[in-house]
């Protein structure tokens, strides 16, 4: 190996780079674009959705000491307001009506007999069906029924608990482990920086080095003293220097403009996305041997790109997954990434703590690079 | 006498079809050797294995003297079919590319640059993404890369597909002054009436040489009036056995 040899490629990749602001644009915009459009947009909770009341509660006229005279007010004034925008009704029909011209996701219902049967039944322990809160929930959005249900759960604990020491289990999850105040968006940023780390270095190599086949410059690289070896390395190179910038970027404004937790070693994390870039390179020339023409690659992006973006554990945790198909997770490069990234950041692990994850992806390089490299090797 | 390539019963299959056919070729020393067949001949084939593109199946071939591997390299030059540059870069960064990939000294670069931009009439488009120029134009730009490290051997593959009968006798003019200034080339083409400026040419179908030698010589012994009809001659007779 020469390394001017190698250095000729790298200039070569810069200067085709330079001359091309398009991908310029490609490689350190579109990371930054998708990081705000996930940030902002993307998030797994609901808001101002719009629920109507059908309150039949009496009330208690004569409640003891500081309890609440009429209980289902209290449970309503414990509902989440940033989650739910509330409406009454006066009948039931009439909620359900709202539902079915779109107007409402759900209807909750208060029973006539909702507070006085709350209260016997908490001094005689009878059981009595008018404690029952009905919710009657449009499902077609699973996402929003969900959140419904949960809404009024969470009133309605908070109600209870609030009336005194009936309540014999409490949970508390206000004392963390990890992570004390992290917000979805912490959860996200890891996820998204591996994310277009891995799939704008694997595509960009994969296109640069296909075009070297098709154009049939790598004749003429292979007609001249330039080694196997040296062009991969020339491009591994290149593009994990592009890719490391991009890393960088995007914690940068994950840091600054989301203002994410970080607890962890941001150099560390910042490494392991190096590695990452380094496989995504040897991944994109391993794959420009299956693409012979510009097109091929782009049809190869439902078999690299999008398992990577669902199964690694970039929008939800890999525990989301059917366990029958949460092997094929750890196919990928960015599971492992992903992973070590959020461990070093949310949770402060060091190097010690994210041994396999950085293990796993020295296997990646190794692999890839020797097929890789046996793919220009082993011409015809 | 010297042989800059020699191959003995060269063979290339892919699958079952044999596209070179066990070859034997002696190209001298100094020579402008043309290798002529219709398409599917065998003749970029013979080039990319001359080239060490692609391996043979079997047989062997030297080239200047050497069996074919990295160190011959330095010595030879290769023009693909395809035009074989980077597009989104000018016309000196591909030269100054490919010059430092042969390890060719920065002064020594730009020395050879400006000779060659003079050579193929560029000089105004030194600075000029290859993208932005004409067809004719990435022909010259990649005959210069093919030259710039100073190679005792070119090899050129259809060289003058697809451009225009002007350009294309000013190629030819190119080759016989890069051939008084000591370079021996091998020149594939299908465009027979050109191939008359060689000093010697062979014949090529289906992967065998079926004729070989001077050109008024092949002329004479066919009774005909162009290359093309001396081809057709020959073919005739490879038929008819």
């Amino acid at each position: 190996m020469k390394i001017y040899r190698l250095f000729a490629v790298v200039e070569r990749i810069f200067r085709y780079l330079k001359n091309d602001k398009r991908t310029l644009v490609e490689i350190f915009v579109a990371p930054i674009f998708i990081m705000l459009i996930f940030g902002a947009a993307f998030s797994t909770e609901v808001h101002d959705v719009s629920v109507v009341i059908v309150n039949n509660d009496q009330g208690l006229s004569v409640p003891s000491g500081d309890m609440p005279s009429k209980l289902s007010d209290k449970i309503i004034s414990n509902l989440n307001t940033s989650v739910m925008k509330v409406e009454y009704a006066n009948n039931v029909s009439q909620a359900v009506n709202m539902v079915e011209n779109g107007k409402a996701y759900g209807v909750i219902i208060f029973p006539t007999n909702f507070t006085s049967d709350f209260y016997s039944k908490l001094q005689n322990h009878s059981n009595s069906d008018n404690t029952t809160v009905a919710l009657r929930l449009d499902k077609s959005n699973s996402n929003v029924a969900e959140a419904i249900s949960k809404t009024v759960n969470a009133a309605v604990f908070k109600t209870v608990t609030d009336i005194g020491s009936e309540m014999p289990i409490s949970v508390n999850a206000g004392d963390a482990i990890y992570a004390q105040n992290a917000r979805f968006i912490d959860f996200f940023v890891p996820g998204v920086t591996t994310f277009s780390v891995y799939q704008l270095t694997t595509l960009l190599t994969l296109i640069a080095f296909v075009g070297e086949r098709t154009s049939g410059t790598l004749y003429r690289l292979m007609a001249s003293p330039l080694k196997e070896t040296e062009i991969v390395a020339g491009y591994t190179l290149a593009f994990s220097i592009l890719g490391m910038g991009q890393a960088a970027l995007l914690l940068i404004v994950g840091i600054t403009v989301f203002n994410i937790t970080v607890v962890g070693s941001i150099i560390l994390a910042f490494a392991v996305v190096t590695l990452l870039a380094i496989v995504s390179v040897s991944l994109g020339v391993l794959l420009s041997s299956v693409a012979r023409r510009e097109i091929q690659a782009l049809q190869l992006i439902p078999f690299v790109v999008l398992p990577a973006l669902l199964l690694s554990g970039i929008f939800m945790p890999t525990e989301a997954i059917p366990s029958w198909m949460r092997p094929a997770a750890y196919l990928f490069p960015t599971t492992y990434t992903a992973e070590a990234v959020r461990s070093v950041l949310l949770k402060g692990w060091g190097l010690d703590k994210i041994l396999i994850d950085v293990g796993a992806l020295f296997a990646f390089i190794a692999i890839f690079l020797v097929l890789a490299m046996l793919t220009l090797k082993g011409r015809e | 006498m010297t042989y800059y390539i020699e191959t003995t019963f060269l063979t290339k299959k892919f699958g079952d079809l044999t596209a070179v056919d066990k070859l034997n070729l002696k190209i001298r020393a100094g020579e402008i050797y043309g290798l002529l067949g219709p398409n599917g001949a065998g003749k970029t084939t013979t080039v990319k294995m001359l080239c060490g593109l692609i391996r043979p199946t079997s047989g062997g071939a030297n080239v200047l003297e050497h069996k074919i591997d990295k160190s011959i390299t330095p010595f030879i030059g290769y023009m693909p079919q395809e035009t074989a540059l980077y597009l989104d870069l000018t016309v000196r960064e591909n030269l100054t590319f490919f010059g430092k990939i042969f390890g060719l000294r920065k002064d020594k670069i730009q020395e050879r640059e400006r000779e060659l931009l003079k050579f193929i009439h560029l000089e105004k488009f030194a600075d000029t993404l290859v993208n932005n120029l004409s067809g004719g134009m990435k022909h010259r730009v990649s005959l210069a890369c093919a030259l710039l490290h100073e190679p005792k051997l070119l090899f050129l593959d259809e060289p003058t597909v697809g451009i225009d009968p002007e350009l294309r006798v000013s190629f030819w003019n190119y080759f016989i002054e890069l051939k008084e200034s000591g370079i021996s080339m091998l020149i594939t083409t299908h465009y027979m009436d050109e191939a008359g400026r060689c000093d010697r040419i062979g014949f090529m179908r289906g992967g065998r040489l079926i004729a070989e030698g001077v050109p008024s010589e092949l002329l004479q012994s066919t009774n005909t009036e162009s290359l093309e009809d001396a081809f057709l001659e020959f073919a005739k007779g490879i038929s008819a056995t």
